[in-house]
C-alpha cells in the first residue's frame, strides 16, 4: 500500500538561532549572526511534525547569515550526517580520524558518520550566506569508527539525469545505512522515474529549486514530499530544477518483533 | 512484565542510553530502566531532554559495545 505526505516549504518548522544571547557558545558569529532553520521534521525546539521518515531524522534547510556564522565545535555519537552546499561557502571541520578542515562550495557534499564519538564544526566564514541541506541518519550500527568522506557533484555536466550521491552506486559516497541519496538537476523541461530498490523503501523528494510534478501533486521550491509503497516514482521537471531523492529502508515490525522475542540481543 | 533492556538515541547529538550499561559516571548504575531516570534528566553531551530520546532496535559494531561504556 502507498503511504504518502506532502509537506510545503511554509509548513516546515522555522527556527532561528541568533550568534548572541542563550545560543551565544552554540552558535558562532559576530553579534547579529544567526541560522536560520527549515526543519521538515521534529529537531529541537520544533516538535509539531513528524518524528522523521526511515532512516531520516533530521533534513533541515538551513542558512548561516553573517560573516563567522556557524555551529562551534561540538560532539556527536552514531549519527551520520550529511551536507549538500547549495550556495556560499561552508568551511566544516570534523575530528573523524586525523581530523581534517574541508571548505566546501556549491556542489560539494560531505557524508559524516560520528559512530563511536566524533566533534565537528560548521562555519561560514565570509560575508556572504552559506545555505545547505543537512540530513541525519540512524546508522545500521551503533559505535562504528567514526569516517568522513567528501566529493563533488558538477552541475554543469550531470544535468537532466538522476545521479546517485551516497549511496552503493560506483562513485557515490558510502553510508553504513540502506540508503541512497540522489539528485536531478534540469535545464529543460523532462520526465524522470526514480526507481527504489524495493517498493518498501520509502522516498522522501525534495525540490531546491523549481518544480516538481509527481502524479496529482505539484512541488514547489521547498515543498516536498514522502512516498512509501511504490515500485517507480515518475516526475515532470520544470526547466532549471534541483530536486533530491532520498531513499531508506522503512521500519520493519516483523524484525523488531523478531529481536523482541529473542531477548533483545546481538544476533 | 517487560524484561529487554532497552537501547535509546538523543536526537539533539547521538548519544545513546543503553540500560545494561547505565551511565556509572553520571551516576546511573547498570541496568537501571529508562522510566527510572527521572524526567528532568538531560543528555550529558547537548542537553536535549529526556523526551526527546528514542528507542532503537540498532546492534553494536563488532567489539563496540565496551566502546558504549566509556564513550
Amino acid at each position: 500500500m502507498t503511504q504518502s505526505f506532502v509537506l510545503r516549504a511554509n509548513e516546515r518548522g522555522h527556527n532561528v538561532i541568533y550568534s548572541d544571547g542563550p545560543a551565544s557558545s552554540y552558535v558562532a558569529g559576530h553579534p547579529g549572526g544567526f541560522i536560520s532553520r527549515e526543519s521538515s521534521f521534529n529537531f529541537h525546539e520544533y516538535q509539531d511534525g513528524r518524528p522523521g521518515f526511515g532512516a531520516i531524522r533530521v533534513f533541515g534547510d538551513e542558512t548561516f547569515h553573517g560573516a563567522g556564522c556557524g555551529y562551534n565545535m561540538h560532539p556527536h555519537h552514531n549519527f551520520v550526517i550529511c551536507a549538500f552546499v547549495l550556495d556560499g561557502e561552508l568551511t566544516h571541520i570534523n575530528t573523524a580520524g586525523r581530523g581534517m578542515v574541508d571548505p566546501l562550495r556549491q556542489g560539494d557534499y560531505y557524508v559524516f558518520s560520528a559512530g563511536s564519538g566524533g566533534k565537528h564544526c560548521e562555519l561560514s566564514i565570509g560575508p556572504e550566506e552559506m545555505n545547505a541541506i543537512y540530513l541525519w541518519l540512524m546508522p545500521n550500527q551503533l559505535f562504528l569508527p567514526p569516517t568522513y568522506h567528501r566529493a563533488h557533484f558538477d552541475l554543469r555536466t550531470r544535468r537532466n539525469r538522476i545521479v546517485q550521491l551516497v549511496g552503493d552506486a560506483e562513485g557515490a559516497l558510502p553510508v553504513a545505512q540502506d540508503l541512497r541519496v540522489s539528485r536531478l538537476v534540469t535545464d529543460r523541461r523532462g520526465t524522470f522515474t526514480y526507481t527504489p530498490r524495493s517498493p518498501l523503501h520509502g522516498v522522501y523528494v525534495f525540490v531546491a529549486e523549481g518544480e516538481l510534478r509527481c502524479g496529482d501533486v505539484t512541488l514547489s521550491r521547498r515543498d516536498s514530499l514522502g512516498l512509501s509503497g511504490t515500485a517507480a516514482i515518475a516526475c515532470d521537471a520544470a526547466d532549471t530544477t534541483d530536486v533530491f531523492f532520498v531513499e531508506t529502508v522503512m521500519p520493519d515490525q516483523a524484525r523488531i518483533d523478531l529481536w523482541e522475542a529473542a531477548g533483545g540481543h546481538d544476533h | 512484565m517487560d524484561t529487554i533492556l532497552k537501547r535509546l538515541i538523543c536526537l539533539g547529538c547521538g548519544f545513546s542510553y543503553d540500560e545494561a550499561l547505565g551511565l556509572p559516571e553520571h551516576g546511573i548504575p547498570p541496568g537501571t530502566r529508562w522510566t527510572d531516570i527521572p524526567d528532568d534528566w538531560v543528555c550529558p553531551d547537548c542537553g536535549t531532554p529526556k523526551s526527546q530520546f528514542e528507542m532503537v532496535v540498532i546492534g553494536y559494531a563488532a567489539g563496540e559495545p565496551d566502546l558504549a561504556r566509556t564513550a
